[in-house]
């Protein structure tokens, strides 16, 4: 395995498909040894992004670096990137060990040895029994583990999963997700992941990299992008956010009679949205409140109350379930924030 | 890219010049006769030549017969094995198989055992009235027969693919469940919806016929085939216009057909 | 689905699937009734005229192997070996050229282009035959248009010799196996490709390593089929008429129509079930490798 992990940097990448813009500029870097998520809805760059790394396509423009060399021009057969694909991608015409092997053979290593080797990554995604196996004969998590440890065989020094889980089912999804990042820390090899799936790049992610419209939006820990998201676009698209109606007034923003600072870049405009998450928001019960509890639903540990503020805005909250059980659809309420900065967005309404 | 392009234009390049040229050089031979310098009798004379019209004629009409036949024999059952009888299925798939490990020659030689079977065996039975009646040289019967099986597994291809693409249980049903009686609902919601593929399977069959010269030549009849290859002796710029007119009209049909077919192909793909 | 529909409402549910049985049987039954007369008659006449002898002087009949061992012997076997010779040349070509010819119009991006090809594909793969055969007459017969124009004759060109032959079956095999193959290579999967150039692969190397091995079950269908195709083929070779290459389907339309020597008409019944087995044989091998490529391509 890598000595020591390489770094991965994209500089200014620009690329157009007839009127679509795929990327729009996109700087972006991992360090060694990270699994850094990109993470995006469909169509905004980030399959096209690690597609260049692997050298399936080319920039109009910018750079791809590789531990500060510039691989831009070097052909995909030489860029030592494993890439594992969303599905499909193994070869039907070979069992499970030289599909492994393929790489290996393609460096002319010789058969004892690239079979060894083969044996020894299969092992190490647990399929140690299936090497005689054609792939038809497997499930798609087995397939992907397969995939998987031929994107390893070559000991690259980037590995690139391009959604590698969106085909299988929930359970198996799971399962494999963890052992990705078992074997990832375990290598200790830079790894580039992306997904459209939240909830699996915050899971595994030791940085996310969320992307819209070709452009980087933020790259941070799971935790800082959810906490203190440096976008509305992030705000929004990475858990879930309720748009409060406010109003600024010298860096201070008033909102449901509360008088709160202002968290991140303060938009020009005077009327704005206050962007909470459902965990922040707190819901009284009270005679003479102004809203009304519209619906719940019991989410576990949790309850999500959907909360009709007097001028109509609908705002989610999560509470502890005690605290809901007199909060049935229909009861009068108040609803307040707690005494932190918030964030803010321009009203777009 | 651009050695890639380089390398698909010449290999489509030299594919269009091998087959384009014959036919272009068909139409050079039958306008450009040595001795006479450009003319166009070749194409001028063929309705007035001998035997064109009836053999053209008796094609089509074999042609009709044929496809009425092979239809009727299959789409009820190709629709009945889609809607109740899915143990039938290997069986016809089998059966409408078999032609194609029959060869034509193969096939015409068996044909032309039984016809002799007639005079030899069955002269004094009813049976003896129906062979001469298929061989009715007005009206050759037996070639129908044989260009229906035959046409067997163009046919099962067509029809599969068409089928492939409609839930023929479900529509039925939901016809069904609408008020529509057995026969309605088949005709209703099965046949609309197989018609490109009725029409596919129609097009295909008629291609065959018009073009089919084995069995009728060694059965001793004279369709359109038979009739090109029989004037060719003497007429040989005429049997070049006509083979290639009936080359170019076959294919300008199936183009049309293409275009008909086009709307339904990726479903049935899918 | 119907599964559930029965276990919920058994009783008339098993009527209705009763009927639709009844129903399959009566709708299938008067096809197999045809085939069984149209095409199982012949056949049987076929195999029973080939194992029959018919004593010319008592006209007494008998079983004999006697038909079978003639059609592999003398001017028969050299036909049928030219047949066989004939068909495996063009087959081989006919696959060599369609490939190429087939990933050229795949990897196209002009849609009309794959589409007037492989419309153009049916037609001559299918309806060849005749015209075909003059199409080729006029332009490098004798007297054919390319012949005269650069005096090809001279050159020591002959059309109806054995290449002349396989260049005007190639006319209807090198479409047929378009045909075959265009579905196998859209088959291929750009992953495929992708991940063989992650793995170090050149495109040389995508294609000996990758492509042409999942292709190879089709590439195997296609020549079988191609060569079959060619075997069968009558058409073509009658109306060439002059051509002096040896071939089954000429010798068994010779001997029906009694044109060599009277009374071969059962040899040409034994040179028919000889075909019949070679066309057995062809798609015995076809039919294996086609499912194997499904499966592979799916």
């Amino acid at each position: 395995m890598p000595e020591t992990a390489a770094t991965v940097e994209f500089r200014g990448l620009r690329r157009e498909f007839g009127p679509t813009v795929a990327l729009d500029g996109l700087d972006l870097s991992a360090r060694p040894g990270e699994l850094l998520a990109l993470l995006g809805p469909s169509g905004c760059g980030k399959t096209t992004a690690l597609r260049m790394l692997a050298g399936f396509e080319h920039p109009d423009s910018g750079e791809v670096l590789v531990d500060g060399e510039d691989v831009t021009r070097v052909p995909a057969h030489r860029r030592d990137a494993g890439m594992v694909f969303q599905s499909y991608s193994l070869f039907p015409h070979l069992d499970t060990l030289d599909n492994v092997a393929f790489g290996l053979r393609m460096r002319k290593v010789r058969t004892a040895e690239r079979r060894a080797r083969a044996a020894e990554l299969l092992d190490l995604v647990g399929l140690a029994d299936k090497g005689g196996r054609f792939p038809h004969q497997l499930s798609g998590g087995q397939q992907q583990r397969v995939a998987l440890a031929r994107a390893l065989a070559l000991r690259p020094r980037v590995l690139l999963l391009d959604e590698p889980l969106s085909a299988l089912d929930a359970k198996v999804r799971l399962s494999l997700r963890e052992e990705i990042r078992r074997l990832q820390q375990e290598l200790g090899i830079t790894t580039l992941f992306v997904t459209h799936d939240q909830e699996e790049a915050l899971s595994m992610a030791d940085r996310v990299a969320v992307m819209h419209a070709g452009r980087l939006e933020q790259c941070a820990p799971p935790s800082e992008l959810y906490g203190r998201p440096a976008t509305p676009f992030v705000a929004e698209f990475v858990g879930t956010m309720s748009r409060i109606p406010g109003r600024l007034a010298q860096g201070t923003v008033d909102v449901l009679g509360q008088r709160l600072p202002v968290d991140g870049p303060v938009p020009s405009a005077t009327e704005v949205d206050v962007l909470v998450r459902p965990e922040a928001v707190r819901v009284r019960a009270e005679a003479d409140g102004k809203s009304r509890v519209v619906a719940t639903s019991f989410l576990g540990a949790a309850v999500r109350v959907t909360v009709r503020l007097a001028d109509g805005i609908e705002v989610k909250a999560d509470l502890a379930a005690h605290e809901a059980a007199e909060l049935t659809a229909g009861a009068v309420v108040s609803v307040s924030l707690p005494e932190r900065p918030v964030l803010v967005a321009e009203r777009t309404r | 890219m651009a050695r890639l392009n380089l390398w698909r234009w010449g290999v489509l390049g030299l594919a269009g010049l091998y087959f384009l040229v014959p036919l272009a050089a068909s139409v050079v031979f039958t306008v450009d006769v040595p001795g006479q310098g450009l003319t166009f009798d070749a194409y001028t004379q063929i309705f007035a030549t001998d035997g064109f019209v009836s053999s053209l004629l008796l094609s089509l009409e074999l042609a009709l017969a044929t496809i009425a036949v092979v239809l009727l024999l299959m789409v009820p059952a190709m629709v009945a094995l889609r809607l109740g009888a899915p143990r039938l299925r290997p069986v016809v798939e089998v059966v409408c198989s078999l032609p194609l490990v029959v060869p034509p020659i193969a096939f015409v030689a068996g044909i032309g055992t039984v016809l002799k079977w007639g005079p030899d065996h069955l002269s004094r039975t009813p049976l003896f009235e129906t062979f001469v009646a298929i061989q009715n040289p007005d009206f050759p019967f037996v070639l129908a027969l044989a260009y229906v099986v035959m046409a067997l597994p163009f046919v099962h291809r067509a029809l599969d693919a068409g089928l492939r693409a409609v839930d023929v249980r479900t529509l039925v049903e939901a016809a069904r469940s609408c008020g529509a009686g057995w026969p309605q609902a088949l005709v209703q919601a099965v046949l609309s919806n197989l018609r490109g593929a009725l029409l596919n399977a129609s097009f295909l069959t008629l291609a065959l016929v018009l073009g089919e010269f084995t069995v009728a030549q060694l059965l001793g009849f004279r369709p359109f085939a038979v009739w090109i290859v029989n004037v060719s002796g003497s007429q040989a710029q005429l049997s070049v216009a006509v083979s290639v007119l009936s080359l170019l009209v076959t294919w300008v049909l199936l183009l049309v057909l293409a275009g008909f077919g086009g709307r339904t192909r990726p479903t049935s793909r899918g | 689905m119907t599964a559930t529909a029965v276990r919920v409402d058994t009783a008339p549910a098993a009527r209705t699937k009763r009927r639709r049985r009844s129903l399959g049987w009566v709708a299938v039954l008067p096809l197999l009734a045809f085939v069984a007369v149209a095409f199982g008659l012949p056949a049987i006449a076929m195999l029973d005229g080939a194992f029959t002898a018919k004593d010319p002087a008592t006209g007494a009949t008998s079983y004999t192997l006697d038909n079978l061992t003639t059609s592999l012997k003398g001017a028969y076997l050299t036909a049928l070996l030219g047949s066989v010779k004939l068909s495996a040349v063009s087959a081989a070509l006919g696959t060599l050229v369609g490939l190429p010819l087939a990933q050229a119009v795949v990897s196209s991006r002009f849609r009309a282009l794959r589409e007037a090809v492989l419309t153009a594909s049916g037609v001559l793969a299918n309806f060849g035959g005749v015209p075909l055969a003059f199409a080729f007459v006029a332009t490098l017969g004798n007297a054919g248009v390319l012949t005269r124009h650069f005096g090809l004759t001279d050159k020591g060109w002959d059309l109806y010799s054995f290449w002349g032959l396989v260049i005007v079956y190639l006319y209807f095999l090198i479409p047929l196996m378009v045909l075959t193959i265009t579905p196998a290579l859209d088959g291929l999967r750009v992953q495929w490709r992708e991940a063989a150039q992650n793995n170090g692969a050149t495109a040389l190397q995508y294609w000996r390593f990758v492509a042409l091995p999942v292709l190879l079950p089709t590439l195997l269908g296609g020549f079988v089929l191609l060569f079959g195709s060619a075997f069968a083929a009558y058409a073509t070779a009658a109306a060439m008429v002059g051509s002096s290459i040896p071939l089954v389907t000429l010798q068994i339309a010779d001997a029906i129509s009694g044109n060599v020597l009277v009374g071969q008409e059962n040899v040409a019944l034994a040179l028919s079930l000889d075909m019949v087995l070679v066309a057995g044989l062809v798609m015995a091998v076809y039919l294996p490798l086609q499912r194997r490529s499904a499966r592979w391509l799916a």
